[in-house]
Formats: C-alpha cells, sequence, structure tokens
C-alpha cells in the first residue's frame, strides 16, 4: 500500500485506548507517562485499563505456548479496549505485531472467532473485531504537522540516528506506512522537530533481541550482534538513537551497559523512544519523561540540549 | 539426552492442519535465490541458513530440521520476508516447526529458558516483564544516573507512579482462566517436568553478577534479597 493510503485509512480520534507494553512500563516507564502527556497537549487524551496485561502473543512465538491458548489471550486484551469503544494506540512493535496479526488471523476465520468467543464468553468478554488498532509511529506522523506547530523546545543542533527495528516494517511490508528497505517517516518526524539526523549503515538490521535470542544464545547470536550494530551506530556520532520499540530500547541501552562492563569498548549512545522524544520537544516535565530509568545516562545529552535552548532563546530574545 | 516421547502437543499435525499446509505451499513457491540468507542476522554470525532449511523441508528433509539446533536460531526478524520475491514468511515457518520439534521432544530446553521467568511472570503477575531489574549491574547504572537505589520502583515513585504497574484482580482471574482451560498452564508443567533446572536470570551471566559483587555497590547485590522481592 503506498503511504498515501496508509495515512488516509489511519483515524487519530480524541480518545484512544494506550496499550501498556511490559518492558515499556515496568522497565521504561517513561513511554506510558510522555505518551500520555504529549497527546494530551495535541487534545488527544490516551485512556488506560487495568484489564489489559501482557499482549499475550509473545508467549505463542516463543513457542511456550500454543496459539489456540494465546489467541483467546489476546482476544481478550482486545476486547477491554472494544468495551469501551476505543481504538487501540501501541507503543510496542511486538504489541503491535501480535494484537493486529492475531485480529486479522480471526476476522477472516469465523469458525476460529466463534470458538475464541465462546472460551471468552465464559468470563463475560467477547471479542468483535470493530476497533482499529495503530502502532504510535503511524498516529504521531498522521499529526505530523499538527507536532511541527507545537514544538517549544527545538531539536535543533541535536543529531539523532533512528532505529526502526524489525516488527513494524518488515512483517507488513504490504501495509505498513513507509517501504521495509528505506524508511524515511522517522527522519521527516525528528526534522519537523527541528532535529538533525545521523545517518549509518546498519540502520535497518535487527536491534539483537531476536526475540529469544537474548534468552537463548545471548553469548554467540545476540551480544555480538548488537555490539556490530553499536560500533557502527557510534561512528556516526549521534546524540542519541531513536526507537520505537520497548525491547529494541532495551537491549541498545543494557547491552551498552554489558559491553561497557565487561570491557568490551566505551558505549555511551543514549536511546530514547519516539514518544519520549516527542515529548521533549513539546515540552513535557523532563522527570515525566523517565530517563532516570535508563542504564546509559541522558546527563551529556540533557546538557548539550539545554545549551542549545538557551543559545535558541538569546536569538529570540 | 533428546526425547523421543510424542505424547507432547498431540495431533500437532492435525490441529494446525489449515496452517501447516498453508505453509507448505509457500515454502513451495522458494526460487532459492538466497536473498534471504543474504541479509539474516542468523546466517551472519552462525551455520544457519534459511534458503538451505527450505531446500531440505522440500526435498523430505524434516526429521533433520526438527531435530537441528539451527532450528533454534532464527531471531524472527522478519528481514527474510522483507526481501523474499515470492513473499514467503519464512519466521512463521520456524514457529511451526518449533512446534512440531516439541511434539519430537526436541528443544524443551530452549523452551524452558523462556518459561522462568518469563512466562511464569505472565502467570504470575499478567505481564511477562518483571519491575525488579535481576541485572545488578544495569541496577548500579540507574542508580548512578537517577540519584536513587537504582530500583524500578522507585524511579516510578518519583516520576509520581505507582511501584509497578496495577493489574486488576479479574484480569488475573481471566488470564488464568484461559490459562488453564486451553492447556497452557499443562504446557508450562510439562516444561518444568522435562526441565528440571535452576531459575536463569534475564539479563546478566553469572559472571557478571559475579564480578558485581566484588564491586563498591554490596549493598545493591544481595541476590537472596532479590530472591525474597521476587516471591513476595
Ligand atoms: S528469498 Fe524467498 S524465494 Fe529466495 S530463497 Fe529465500 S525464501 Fe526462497
Ligand atoms: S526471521 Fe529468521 S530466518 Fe528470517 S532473516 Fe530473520 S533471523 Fe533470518
Amino acid at each position: 500500500m503506498a503511504r498515501q493510503q496508509v495515512l488516509e485509512k489511519t483515524k487519530v480520534s480524541d480518545r484512544m485506548f494506550l496499550f501498556q507494553p511490559c518492558v515499556g512500563s515496568n522497565k521504561y516507564p517513561g513511554l506510558i507517562t510522555s505518551a500520555t502527556e504529549f497527546f494530551k497537549k495535541l487534545g488527544i487524551e490516551l485512556v488506560t485499563s487495568d484489564d489489559q496485561t501482557c499482549c499475550g502473543g509473545f508467549l505463542t512465538f516463543t513457542n511456550v505456548a500454543q496459539p489456540t491458548s494465546t489467541m483467546p489471550a489476546v482476544a481478550r486484551n482486545i476486547a477491554v479496549a472494544e468495551e469501551m469503544g476505543l481504538d487501540i494506540l501501541t507503543l510496542c512493535n511486538g504489541c503491535h505485531t501480535f494484537l493486529t496479526e492475531f485480529s486479522h488471523f480471526m476476522n477472516d476465520r469465523p469458525p476460529v472467532k466463534n470458538v475464541v468467543n465462546v472460551i471468552l464468553s465464559m468470563i463475560g468478554r467477547e471479542y468483535k473485531g470493530s476497533q482499529d488498532i495503530y502502532h504510535s509511529l503511524e498516529i504521531i506522523y498522521k499529526l505530523k504537522e499538527k507536532i511541527r506547530k507545537n514544538v517549544t523546545r527545538s531539536l535543533s543542533g541535536m543529531r539523532f540516528a533512528t532505529h526502526y527495528g524489525c516488527h513494524y516494517l518488515n512483517g507488513f511490508k504490504k501495509t505498513a506506512l513507509d517501504d521495509p528497505h528505506m524508511p524515511t517517516i522517522m527522519e521527516e518526524l525528528i526534522e519537523a522537530m527541528g532535529g538533525e539526523i545521523a545517518e549509518y549503515g546498519e540502520n535497518r538490521t535487527c536491534c539483537g533481541t531476536g526475540l529469544t535470542q537474548i534468552i537463548i544464545n545471548k553469548e554467540t547470536l545476540s551480544l555480538p550482534h548488537t555490539k556490530m550494530k553499536l560500533d557502527n551506530l557510534n561512528a556516526a556520532e549521534p546524540d542519541a538513537v531513536v526507537v520505537v520499540c520497548p525491547y529494541c530500547l532495551a537491549q541498545i541501552d543494557r547491552m551498552q551497559q554489558k559491553l561497557n562492563y565487561r570491557g568490551s569498548g566505551e558505549y555511551k549512545v543514549p536511546v530514547i523512544h519516539l514518544v519520549q522524544l516527542v515529548g521533549l520537544a513539546l515540552g513535557v516535565d523532563v522527570v515525566k519523561l523517565g530517563f532516570d530509568a535508563h542504564a546509559i545516562s541522558f546527563k551529556n545529552f540533557l546538557k548539550k540540549f539545554e545549551s542549545v535552548q538557551a543559545k535558541a532563546e538569546v536569538v529570540d530574545g | 539426552m533428546h526425547e523421543t516421547n510424542k505424547e507432547w502437543l498431540p495431533g500437532f499435525d492435525k490441529k494446525f492442519a489449515e496452517l501447516t499446509h498453508q505453509m507448505v505451499k509457500d515454502l513451495e513457491k522458494c526460487l532459492q535465490c538466497g536473498k534471504c540468507t543474504g541479509q539474516c542476522p542468523a546466517a551472519k554470525l552462525s551455520s544457519y541458513n534459511p534458503r538451505e532449511i527450505i531446500r531440505d523441508l522440500r526435498m523430505g528433509n524434516v526429521d533433520k530440521v526438527i531435530s537441528s539446533h539451527e532450528l533454534w536460531l532464527c531471531f524472527f526478524c522478519s528481514g527474510c520476508y522483507a526481501v523474499c520475491p515470492r513473499d514467503i514468511n519464512f519466521p512463521f515457518a520456524v514457529s511451526m516447526l518449533r512446534y512440531a520439534a516439541l511434539a519430537q521432544g526436541y528443544g524443551w530446553e530452549e523452551v524452558k529458558e523462556i518459561k522462568d521467568p518469563y512466562a511464569q511472570d505472565y502467570y504470575d503477575t499478567g505481564l511477562s516483564v518483571n519491575v525488579n531489574e535481576r541485572n545488578l549491574g544495569v541496577r548500579k547504572e540507574i542508580a548512578k544516573n537517577s540519584g536513587t537505589d537504582g530500583r524500578i520502583e522507585t524511579v516510578r515513585r518519583k516520576m509520581g507512579l505507582p511501584p509497578k504497574r496495577k493489574i486488576s484482580q479479574r484480569a488475573m482471574s481471566e488470564i488464568r482462566f484461559i490459562a488453564d482451560a486451553t492447556g497452557m498452564t499443562d504446557l508450562f508443567k510439562e516444561i518444568d517436568k522435562k526441565v528440571a533446572k535452576e531459575k536463569s536470570w534475564n539479563y546478566g551471566s553469572p559472571a557478571d553478577l559475579v564480578e558485581v559483587r566484588k564491586g563498591p555497590n554490596q549493598k545493591f547485590i544481595d541476590v537472596e534479597d532479590e530472591e525474597k522481592e521476587r516471591i513476595s
């Protein structure tokens, strides 16, 4: 699908269901608060629910639970948003993939949907397939011009590398907002907020989490892969790297700590989720951005950012 | 030792007939062009080769694939699907083949690594990622950066959030009902039975933990304390 078609289909509502990711709440709580705060500034209310659990898809594709078990678990989470009549906004490539793939699977196969609903009826819920599921990148891109107008702290003078991760673009090569090989949507967004782009060759390679590889083949596959990516990234000398998935965030942030700890180099690129970056540019309180939970310090980043802001003020004044 | 017990995931092929047929039809379309392998992160670092796996499957060497170590090296990055001229969703095939491997007694060790702690956390707390930071090196960095004790609970409080994300009682009983009714819980038990093993720590190998323990931040790294906290 061409980008224009995807954008036309993307509906921004003034109330949306914020699907909370596990890593993006219990490891990096800043994702939830940043998103909630900056969407509020744009007139959009993000609603959460304590009835929403882990999406559940992770368990299927790591083979610890069969699809027959996780399909109803995923459908239950979607039903929670459906009961509120809200479209779903995801912050994680994983949640987005599992919710989207499973709902397509059920919507295309009425017998499967019926079986799932037999189970859900026993807990007083029903999966209808009535609401849209969006990746935050889609909604944020759709709001690009509005964001541009609402920037209160320009990112000018700051250089950002991007990392799109695997599952949004690769897995949805026919329906995603951008081309999986040479995407530019994040770059356009960063430039709309005044930032500059640090290009690097390994942009489109996996962060190294590899779904289970960080757990089952950490030393032989995951870590060497991440190191290769980081070495390439570092050569571009970005002030930060921007991601759209909490798993990528955790991998790139935490593996730097590990490599440093093992004396395998000096890695210190802060990793920032797109919702934190937009929050920063739209003036969300820095404490709410949640940089405190990151392993790689934002101290130098914020120092540079503030000095750039101070200079801009002098020019403006 | 590989198990040959075929009792588990019984009738795999029948239950997932539609999916497996689709997978076979998909793999038949393969041109053997090798674009998938050319960009594959696992292939770059190991003997893994998605094109070759597809060739083996088409030649009927199913057992070879199912019993192979390579089957457990895929990153699920879908990069192969993105470049494939025939739109073959190979990671999806890998996922199905892994279930087939489990049905033949292979791969239980790998699955156990995921079950503990992630899947167990899902069953116990509703989330597959625990708020408790198990990598003590990371906790030390967070402590330094945030001026706190380095615990995510503390950072969350500082941000005006409850110490960990709340999951309602209703949600907990619902997901447990689904897990019990659909065989998820039984599969978890079977994994535990087949692979009796000490709990693995997520980020951080034992070597990392031991070394941190010698460091200046002694007080952060009482593993027993962590253990108590996890259970409570
Ligand atoms: S890229 Fe597609 S067609 Fe080419 S070898 Fe790989 S699976 Fe086959
Ligand atoms: S999904 Fe698996 S086979 Fe495909 S490119 Fe990624 S690691 Fe290789």
